[in-house]
């Protein structure tokens, strides 16, 4: 295993974010799914070490990163993109990556600049690189933070919602350079996207206020609305969560509708299922 | 008005089989993979030519990187009208062989002085129209029995485009040394065509 | 380039002519030929044998040169004065490095020292002066790293070098420039160099107690902090003891000059055990 949580717990004033979170990620790509406020950022900056827990233990590599030196050996191992990743607006594209190779420890001048036309060919930002920054369009500056957290090719990638802001063919684009990370790296990344879970992820974390509701294959968290998915001619109670489909029928999720037939569950159902049981005390509760 | 200033030239696509202005309008774009084409294109050949002039592979070697970051520099000053961009490149790359000589302040290491005879490729003259099949030409029978000297210095000036100080610079000797060799070699080429 | 096509339909030398061409097997005439040729013709310029590793080489030195970004004033002066180019490279991100700053610091000097001369030496704006003078530096250094000043602060702080090390380079940088511009701005003030200097050591033992404090807090707030203790010393000794130069008086400079003293070794003996208000 690459990273181990224990017992993680942070607080922000009155409010729980993490709650003793209990983790485990090995090499390979794994998504970490939930709504907003899930507590995804806060977890994924912990394990970034620009957050310290209030409570629990994380280890990476065998390093601890409440620990100077280890954190900072840690760090030397690490691809971090955050969720909002913060520019200087009157840097060219070169001179951020430059910057932050720099930061990670690239003192030669020719072999940093090697690694910036590297990362910046990974991410097609190639033709840009003495663009500023804040001339940049949404997508051209995601891609720039990924191409930082490429630089001096890190054995583990913690990617806060890399996929926002890229259109479908650059999401594309990205989920090919992800898994092919994956093959010998350990990346973990967030997304509100249960597609690229199900594109790329061989692992899928599901986090709902601040705790662990889910760890399995994509193919289980599918699994959990085996058996409630339905397809039926006439729509269904108004208290259920349907939808009418293109060929004129409804789909439902949860209760049978009358004279409904079953039919295989997505990713999505499993993980609206799952929300909707850990938050939803007062409904009718799927047991 | 407004649109008419604040339009930018759009560089036309580029590939492999662009030919060298439309790379070198890339290049005044910042694309540097246009750059990178026009290196594969020219620096084998620069890299022949300039080793018959300097006989040190590294000086070659470095005004071989100046000029192409020159061209890179320099590619929006360039005019299709005012010649070949082979010819552009190759007066760029040779002028800074020419000034590495002078910081290292080496006594030119010549190749083989006999070999070092260039065609400046630019001339219309009918002289030169005769050296592209100059195996058999007159003119090559009468560069031939030129001496050495003379047909370096008529290269150097003539033929590579140089200046008088220039090729005194390349070839390690006096500005007036040069002229006088030029003179004596135009007069004996004229004796032995005529 | 139509001249080009139009000779090289007339003839082409021989594969083997350009290949001894190449090798230097040629007699002078025949080289002078293929040059001739060559010069005019693009299919027989490619068509000449070469080193792939050779040009890939040449690209590579080429592109590292044409890729790279000009680097800003700040860093060829640094790199000048004999500071590796990494090194001014990770200063040139200091937020308070940046030209607003030195601009807003340049000007409150300037101010300084102008209305001194206009009033010529009017007491009250040497006072202005000295009181300002040592909150240069630790505002400075306040605004030099953290995530309420830096925009890119969560991106760098996953990195090696952030924390301490990125802290105190910046840290340093900023006091050298701050008191360098401030010594500047006394020796341009009227009357005697002693009474000017006077911020000297209050600067130096507030800048040091600004690292000292970093090491457990937030810059910007360890700064405020220490801000506002001066100024409340000031008013203090101006509106309580009524004595408005006391904080520049021998005693109390001996006062800085002993905290000096104490916190010197502590900052050079823990820097590493830094952590400017990270990891809380």
């Amino acid at each position: 295993m690459t990273v181990e949580v224990r017992g993680l717990a942070k607080r922000f004033g009155r409010t729980t974010v993490l709650d003793n979170v209990d983790l485990r990620v090995g090499p390979g790509v794994t998504g970490l799914l939930g709504p907003n406020g899930a507590g995804k950022t806060t977890l994924l900056r912990c394990l970034a070490t620009t957050l310290a827990p209030d409570a629990g233990e994380i280890s990476a590599f065998g390093l601890d990163p409440a620990r100077h030196e280890q954190r900072t050996a840690l760090r030397r191992r690490l691809g971090y993109l955050p969720q909002d990743p913060g520019f200087y607006p009157h840097f060219t594209v070169f001179e951020l990556l430059d910057y932050v190779a720099i930061l990670k420890e690239l003192t030669d001048r020719s072999r940093r600049h090697r690694e910036i036309r590297r990362v910046l060919a990974e991410v097609e930002l190639a033709d840009r690189a003495r663009t500023k920054v804040r001339k940049l369009s949404g997508g051209m500056k995601q891609r720039l933070a990924l191409a930082q957290t490429l630089i001096a090719d890190p054995d583990l990638l913690v990617l806060d919602e890399p996929t926002v802001g890229l259109d479908p063919e650059q999401r594309m684009r990205f989920r090919a350079l992800a898994s092919r990370l994956g093959e010998s790296r350990t990346v973990l990344l967030s997304t509100h996207q249960t597609e690229d879970v199900a594109a790329l992820c061989e692992r899928v974390i599901v986090l709902t206020a601040g705790r662990v509701v889910f760890d399995g294959t994509p193919e289980e968290l599918a699994g959990v609305a085996a058996g409630r998915v339905w397809i039926s001619d006439t729509p269904p109670a108004a208290s259920t969560l349907f939808w009418r489909t293109a060929d004129g029928r409804y789909r439902t999720l949860g209760e049978c509708p009358p004279s409904g037939e079953t039919v295989a569950p997505a990713i999505e159902d499993g993980y609206l299922l799952l929300l909707g049981a850990t938050s939803a005390n007062a409904g009718e509760g799927a047991a | 008005m407004h649109r008419f200033f604040a339009r930018r030239r759009e560089p036309p696509p580029i590939g492999s089989d662009s030919d060298d202005a439309e790379l070198l309008l890339a290049v005044a774009a910042e694309r540097t993979e246009a750059l990178k084409i026009l290196h594969r294109r020219h620096a084998p050949w620069l890299r022949v030519r300039l080793s018959r002039r300097c006989a040190d592979p590294d000086l070659v070697d470095e005004a071989i990187q100046d000029a192409f970051v020159a061209v890179w520099r320099d590619a929006h000053r360039y005019r299709p009208t005012k010649g070949d961009a082979a010819a552009w490149i190759w007066t760029i790359a040779v002028r800074r062989l020419i000034s590495s000589l002078r910081r290292t302040a080496t006594i030119p290491p010549l190749a083989r002085l006999e070999d070092t005879v260039g065609v400046r490729p630019v001339v219309e003259s009918a002289e030169d129209a005769v050296l592209v099949g100059v195996e058999h030409g007159e003119l090559g029978t009468a560069l031939a029995r030129l001496s050495p000297e003379l047909r370096a210095a008529i290269q150097a000036t003539v033929l590579d485009g140089l200046t008088t100080r220039e090729a005194a610079q390349l070839l390690g000797i006096p500005e007036g040394t040069v002229k006088t060799r030029v003179m004596r070699a135009k007069a004996q080429l004229r004796g032995f065509l005529a | 380039m139509s001249g080009m096509s139009e000779m090289s339909a007339v003839w082409h030398p021989p594969a083997d002519l350009v290949r001894r061409y190449a090798t230097g097997g040629l007699d002078p005439v025949q080289v002078m030929s293929v040059e001739a040729h060559l010069a005019r013709c693009g299919g027989c310029r490619t068509a000449l044998p070469y080193e792939p590793e050779w040009l890939a080489e040449s690209w590579e030195r080429i592109e590292d040169v044409v890729d790279r970004p000009w680097p800003g004033l700040g860093v060829r002066v640094l790199c000048r004065f004999g500071v590796p180019e990494h090194v001014a490279g990770l200063l040139s991100a200091t937020p308070s490095l940046s030209r607003a700053w030195l601009v807003a610091v340049i000007s409150v000097l300037g101010f300084a020292v102008g209305s001194a001369r206009v009033t010529s030496g009017d007491p009250d704006a040497l006072l202005a002066f000295l009181v300002v003078a040592p909150v240069l530096p630790v505002a400075g250094v306040a605004m030099a790293y953290g995530r309420a000043v830096d925009p890119a602060y969560e991106m760098q702080a996953a990195t090696p070098l952030s924390g301490s090390r990125l802290f105190l380079l910046r840290a340093v940088a900023v006091l050298t420039v701050a008191l360098g511009l401030t010594a500047g701005a006394t020796l341009l003030f009227p009357g005697p160099l002693g009474a000017s200097a006077a911020w000297l050591l209050p600067a130096l033992a507030l800048s040091l107690g600004m690292l000292v404090l970093s090491g457990h807090l937030p810059p910007l707030l360890a700064g405020s902090l220490l801000a506002a203790g001066w100024f409340g010393a000031v008013l203090i000794c101006d509106g309580v003891l009524h004595d408005r130069f006391l904080p520049f008086q021998p005693a109390a400079q001996g006062l800085y000059g002993v905290a000096v003293l104490v916190m010197l070794p502590l900052v050079c003996l823990r820097h590493r055990r830094l952590a400017p208000g990270e990891h809380q």
